[in-house]
C-alpha cells in the first residue's frame, strides 16, 4: 500500500508541471494563425522600420526627424531638391521665375491640384501656409529659415495659380527653403487656425483619414509603437515618362521597432525590405546577400560631422577676475594643432566603425559636392611632431608623464560626450590615451544628452566635447553654428562683438555667402569658412561614416543616396 | 473588517502625496527640461523655445507646477505629454493594458510551472530531479532577461514557429475576431516564457525552501501518525502553511507588472509601457513619467491591501485587529 501510494505521488507531483507545459504547447501551436504569407511583391507593398514613434502628424509643428519622415509623403512641396544633382526641381510648382533683380520669384503651381478630400489645391493655401509658420504664436521650426535679416518674406497671391514671393535683398538659400516647406491646406485647417487650435491640430490622436495631404501616398491606419500604414494616392499629380500613375507601389507600412537588433532580424527574415545597416552589419549582410536575396551597398559618405571642440567662453573661465590657464591653452593655435595631431584617425575608423568611415578634415561633408571644400590637407596622426608643437610653445614635461604650460600649471582638462553613444565613448577612450602619452591627462566622462545641452547651452562649464551635427544641403542653414553670435557658437556663443579676427572674417563670408544665387558662385565663400576652421580648430574634425543601404533584389528602381531616395515615386516590386 | 479598510485606504493618500511629490522633486532636479534638446537645433530659435516653455507651463516654479498637476489629476486628468501632445491617458492607457496582459500571463505561468516543481524536489530531496532542476533555476536566475529575449528572437528567425517580435501581425486589422486572439497569443509566448523563466527560478527555490522547513513541523509528524495518506498531508498541512509568503509576493508583484517587462518589450518589440515610460524619463517628459509613477504606486498600495486581506483568508492566526495596528 505505501509503495503504491509513493509512485502514486511521484507520479502526481511531477506530471502536473509536463501536462501544463504539453498544453500550452498544444495550444500555443493552435495560436499559429494559418493564412498565406503576407506577399509584398504581389500587393506592392513596401515595408519599412523605424525606430521610433511620431511625435505629431502636424507638419508646421514637426521637430522630430521621426515624424518628418512619417508625414514626408503626405504633404508636398512647391518645389523639390533632387538628391542626386542637390538642384531645385518642379514639385507643386510646375515651373517658376526669378525676377531679374533676383528678389521675387514667381510659382506657378500646376492647375487641377487636388487634396485628398477632393478639394482643389490652389495659391491660397501657399499663403495661408506662409500666414500660419510667421504667426509667433505657433512655435515651429521652419520661420527662422524663412527670415532674411529677420524680416518676413512677402508672399502675394497673383491668381488661383500663381504666387510671388519678395525678399528685401538677394536672399540666396529661399528656393531650398521653400523645397523645406510643406503647403497645408487652408479648407481644412482655417477655421481652426482662426479659433486659435492650430497647435493642438493633427496630434499623433487624429484619426489618419483626417489627415488632409496632396502627396503620394495617404496615411490609412498609426498603432503606436507598433505599425504606420499608408495608401497610394490615386490622384497625385505626378506622372512617369509614360504617362503612367506614380507612386507605383500601392502602399507602404513602416514598423516601428524600437531595438536596432531586432530591426535587424526583421530584414533578415524578410518582414521588412530595405534597411539601413550600421558598420558592424555590413560584412555580414554582404556574406549573406546571395543567400537571402538582398543588395548591399554603399550610398555615400555621411552628411554630419563629428568633431571635437574646446571651450573658448571667458565666461567659464574668467572669476572674479581671475582667469583660468586653460583658456590660454583651448585659444592657443599650437595647443589646437597638437590636439588635432593627437587624433588617430584611423583608429578610430578601424575600431569604432569596423573600418567603415574615413577622415573627415573639412566641416562640410564631400556627400555636399558643391560646397565641400577638397583643398584641405588633413593634420597627420603624429604624436611626435604634437610633441613638438607643445614644446614650441612653452608646454614641457615637468617630469614623467606630466606637461604643464610655461606658468607650470599641468595640462589637465575635462572631456565629455553623450553616454547614450558608445563610438563616441570609444573615441573619446582613444584621444585620452593617446593624450597620456603626451603628458596630458583627460578625464572623460560621458553625460546625459539633457545635461550636456544644458552645459552647452546655459551653464557653459565644459572643457573638451566631442559631438555631432548633422548636414543639410544649405550651407547657411549651419548659420548660427558658425556665426559669432549665433546660441549655437558653441565654443563661445552669443558674441556681442566677434572676439577673434577669423570669427568676424566668417562672418562677413556667411553674410556674402547667402547674396549671390548661383550655387557655383557662393561656394567659394563656405571654402573659405571650411578653410578658415580648418587653420583655427575652434572645431577638430574627426571622421564621416561611410553609409550603406540594404534593399530585396526583388525591388526596382530602389536608389537610396545618404539625402535621401532618388525618384521614390518610381519604386516597385518586379513582377512575379 | 470595514474599519481596517478605511485606515489603509486613508493611509494611502499621504502615501501617494509623498511618493509623487518625491518624484516630481527629483524630475525637477535634473538639469534642463524637455525642451534642452531642442536648443540644438538650429533651426529652431531660442524664441520658439522660450514659447514653448510658457506653452507647456515649464517655466513656473517647482510648488505651482506640482499643485496644477496634483489638481489635474483630482479631476482625473492626467495632464499632456510633453513629447507627443496628447493626453497622458491616451498615451498609457492602451500600452498598460498590454504589459498587464504580458506581466500577467508571465506571473501565471511563472506559477504554475514553479510551486507544483518546487513541491516536487522539495518532497523528494536530494533526488537527482532536485540536483537538475535546482540546477537549471540557478540557471534561469542567472541568464539576464534580455539576453533569453534576443535568443528567443533568434530561436523565432531560425525556426519560423513564432513571429519575430511585435504585438500583433500587420495585417491584424483584417482578422476575424478569433484570429485576432489567436495571433496575439501566438506573439506573447515567447515573451511570457522569456518573462516567466526569469520569475520561475526564485519561485521554485523559494517554495522548495518552504516545504523542506515546514515538512519536519510537528504537526506534520501529528498529522501522518494520525494516518493520513500522504498526499493529503503535503497538500492539505505542509503546502497550505507553506503559502503565507507567496500571498504577500503575489501582492508586491501587482506593483510590478507596469515596470517590470521594460527590456523585454524593448527587444521584442511589444506595444507596452516599458520603453515609452524610459524614454519619458531620460526626456524629461515630466507629466507622461508623473502619470505612470501615480498608475504604478496606485497598483503597488492595492496589491498590498489586496494581499493582506487575503493573507487573513489563508491564514486563521492572522486578523484583522493585528493587522490593522501595522
Amino acid at each position: 500500500m505505501k509503495v503504491n501510494h509513493r509512485v502514486n505521488r511521484k507520479f502526481h507531483a511531477k506530471a502536473f508541471p509536463i501536462a501544463i507545459a504539453i498544453a500550452a504547447l498544444a495550444f500555443a501551436g493552435g495560436c499559429r494563425v494559418n493564412r498565406p504569407k503576407i506577399n509584398h511583391a504581389r500587393e506592392q507593398i513596401l515595408y519599412d522600420a523605424s525606430p521610433a514613434d511620431p511625435r505629431t502628424f502636424n507638419p508646421i509643428l514637426v521637430t522630430d526627424a521621426t515624424s518628418g519622415t512619417m508625414i514626408g509623403d503626405i504633404f508636398d512641396t512647391l518645389i523639390r531638391v533632387n538628391v542626386k544633382t542637390l538642384l531645385p526641381e518642379p514639385g507643386l510648382a510646375e515651373s517658376w521665375d526669378i525676377s531679374p533683380d533676383q528678389k521675387t520669384i514667381t510659382f506657378h503651381l500646376r492647375h487641377s491640384l487636388r487634396w485628398f478630400d477632393g478639394a482643389p489645391l490652389d495659391a491660397h493655401d501657399v499663403a495661408f501656409t506662409m500666414k500660419v509658420i510667421y504667426d509667433p504664436k505657433i512655435p515651429n521650426s521652419i520661420r527662422p529659415s524663412l527670415l532674411v535679416d529677420g524680416h518676413e518674406i512677402d508672399t502675394q497671391v497673383l491668381d488661383d495659380y500663381t504666387v510671388k514671393v519678395s525678399v528685401p535683398r538677394v536672399f540666396a538659400p529661399l528656393l531650398y527653403e521653400i523645397a523645406g516647406l510643406p503647403i497645408i491646406p487652408e479648407h481644412v485647417l482655417g477655421a481652426l487656425y482662426a479659433a486659435g487650435k492650430f497647435n493642438q491640430t493633427w496630434g499623433i490622436n487624429t484619426p489618419p483619414a483626417k489627415l488632409i495631404g496632396d502627396g503620394a501616398f495617404m496615411m490609412t491606419n498609426y498603432v503606436q509603437s507598433q505599425l504606420v500604414q499608408y495608401r497610394r494616392n490615386p490622384t497625385f499629380w505626378m506622372k512617369d515618362e509614360h504617362g503612367g500613375e506614380l507612386p507605383r507601389l500601392h502602399g507602404r507600412i513602416i514598423m516601428i521597432v524600437q531595438d536596432q537588433n531586432a530591426d535587424y532580424l526583421k530584414f533578415l527574415s524578410g518582414q521588412t525590405d530595405v534597411y539601413a545597416p550600421r558598420p558592424k552589419d555590413v560584412i555580414d549582410l554582404k556574406d549573406k546577400a546571395a543567400a537571402l536575396h538582398i543588395q548591399v551597398h554603399k550610398i555615400g559618405i555621411d552628411t554630419g560631422e563629428l568633431f571635437f571642440s574646446f571651450n573658448r567662453n571667458p565666461k567659464h573661465f574668467v572669476h572674479n577676475g581671475v582667469t583660468d590657464p586653460k583658456l590660454a591653452w583651448f585659444t592657443d593655435p599650437n595647443f589646437l594643432h597638437a590636439i588635432a595631431h593627437s587624433i588617430d584617425k584611423q583608429g578610430i575608423i578601424n575600431l569604432c566603425f569596423h573600418g567603415l568611415a574615413v577622415p573627415a578634415v573639412a566641416e562640410i561633408s564631400p556627400a555636399n559636392k558643391i560646397f565641400h571644400n577638397p583643398n584641405l590637407t588633413d593634420y597627420d596622426y603624429d604624436l611626435k611632431e604634437a610633441a613638438r608643437l607643445l614644446e614650441a610653445r612653452g608646454y614641457h614635461l615637468i617630469r614623467p608623464g606630466v606637461r604643464a604650460d610655461r606658468h607650470g600649471n599641468p595640462l589637465i582638462f575635462n572631456l565629455t560626450t553623450n553616454a547614450d553613444s558608445t563610438e563616441r565613448q570609444q573615441m573619446c577612450a582613444i584621444l585620452k590615451q593617446d593624450l597620456a602619452t603626451l603628458g596630458i591627462q583627460v578625464n572623460f566622462r560621458p553625460l546625459d544628452f539633457q545635461t550636456l545641452v544644458e552645459k552647452l547651452d546655459s551653464t557653459f562649464d565644459w572643457d573638451c566635447i566631442l559631438m555631432g551635427f548633422t548636414g543639410g544641403f544649405e550651407p547657411n542653414d549651419g548659420a548660427d553654428f558658425l556665426r559669432s553670435s549665433g546660441n549655437l557658437h558653441i565654443w563661445y556663443p552669443d558674441q556681442k562683438t566677434p572676439a577673434t579676427p577669423w570669427e568676424a572674417e566668417i562672418d562677413s563670408l556667411l553674410d556674402q555667402g547667402t547674396t549671390v544665387m548661383n550655387p557655383l558662385q557662393r561656394a567659394p565663400y563656405y571654402w573659405k569658412i571650411q578653410q578658415i576652421l580648418h587653420d583655427q580648430l575652434p572645431i577638430i574634425e574627426t571622421v564621416r561614416q561611410t553609409r550603406y543601404a540594404a534593399w530585396k533584389d526583388s525591388l526596382e528602381n530602389y536608389q537610396p543616396t545618404v539625402w535621401g531616395l532618388y525618384k521614390p515615386e518610381w519604386i516597385q516590386f518586379k513582377a512575379n | 473588517m470595514g474599519r481596517f479598510l478605511v485606515r489603509r485606504l486613508l493611509n494611502m493618500i499621504p502615501l501617494i502625496i509623498g511618493i509623487t511629490f518625491l518624484s516630481f522633486l527629483v524630475m525637477s532636479l535634473v538639469p534642463g527640461n524637455f525642451l534642452s534638446t531642442l536648443k540644438l537645433n538650429p533651426r529652431i530659435s531660442p524664441q520658439v523655445i522660450k514659447q514653448m516653455e510658457a506653452q507647456f507651463g515649464l517655466n513656473q516654479p517647482l510648488m505651482v507646477r506640482y499643485l496644477k498637476w496634483l489638481w489635474s489629476v483630482l479631476h482625473l486628468n492626467l495632464g499632456i505629454s510633453l513629447a507627443y501632445r496628447v493626453s497622458v491617458t491616451s498615451l498609457i492607457g492602451s500600452r498598460a493594458v498590454n504589459t498587464i496582459i504580458l506581466s500577467a500571463c508571465a506571473m501565471v505561468f511563472a506559477w504554475i510551472v514553479a510551486i507544483p516543481i518546487g513541491i516536487a524536489v522539495a518532497v523528494n530531496q536530494n533526488s537527482i530531479a532536485d540536483r537538475v532542476l535546482s540546477f537549471l533555476a540557478f540557471f534561469g536566475m542567472s541568464v539576464p532577461n534580455f539576453f533569453l529575449a534576443f535568443l528567443m528572437m533568434w530561436l523565432a528567425l531560425q525556426t519560423g514557429w513564432f513571429p519575430i517580435g511585435g504585438t500583433y501581425s500587420v495585417d491584424y486589422n483584417t482578422l476575424a475576431f478569433w484570429s485576432k486572439i489567436a495571433d496575439r497569443i501566438n506573439h506573447l509566448i515567447l515573451p511570457v516564457f522569456v518573462l516567466g523563466t526569469a520569475g520561475m527560478a526564485g519561485l521554485m527555490r523559494l517554495m522548495r525552501s518552504q516545504i523542506l522547513e515546514i515538512k519536519n513541523a510537528e504537526f506534520v509528524r501529528t498529522a501522518r501518525a494520525k494516518g493520513l495518506s500522504e498526499r493529503i498531508v503535503i497538500y492539505k498541512h505542509v503546502l497550505r502553511n507553506a503559502l503565507n509568503p507567496f500571498v504577500t509576493m503575489a501582492g508586491y508583484s501587482l506593483g510590478d507588472l507596469l515596470g517590470g517587462a521594460a527590456l523585454v518589450e524593448a527587444v521584442m518589440n511589444l506595444q507596452g509601457l516599458g520603453l515609452l515610460l524610459l524614454d519619458a524619463v531620460r526626456q524629461l517628459d515630466i507629466y507622461l513619467v508623473m502619470g505612470s509613477v501615480l498608475v504604478g504606486t496606485i497598483l503597488l498600495l492595492v496589491g498590498n491591501l489586496l494581499a493582506d486581506m487575503a493573507l487573513v483568508a489563508v491564514d486563521p492566526r492572522v486578523d484583522f485587529s493585528s493587522a490593522a495596528q501595522q
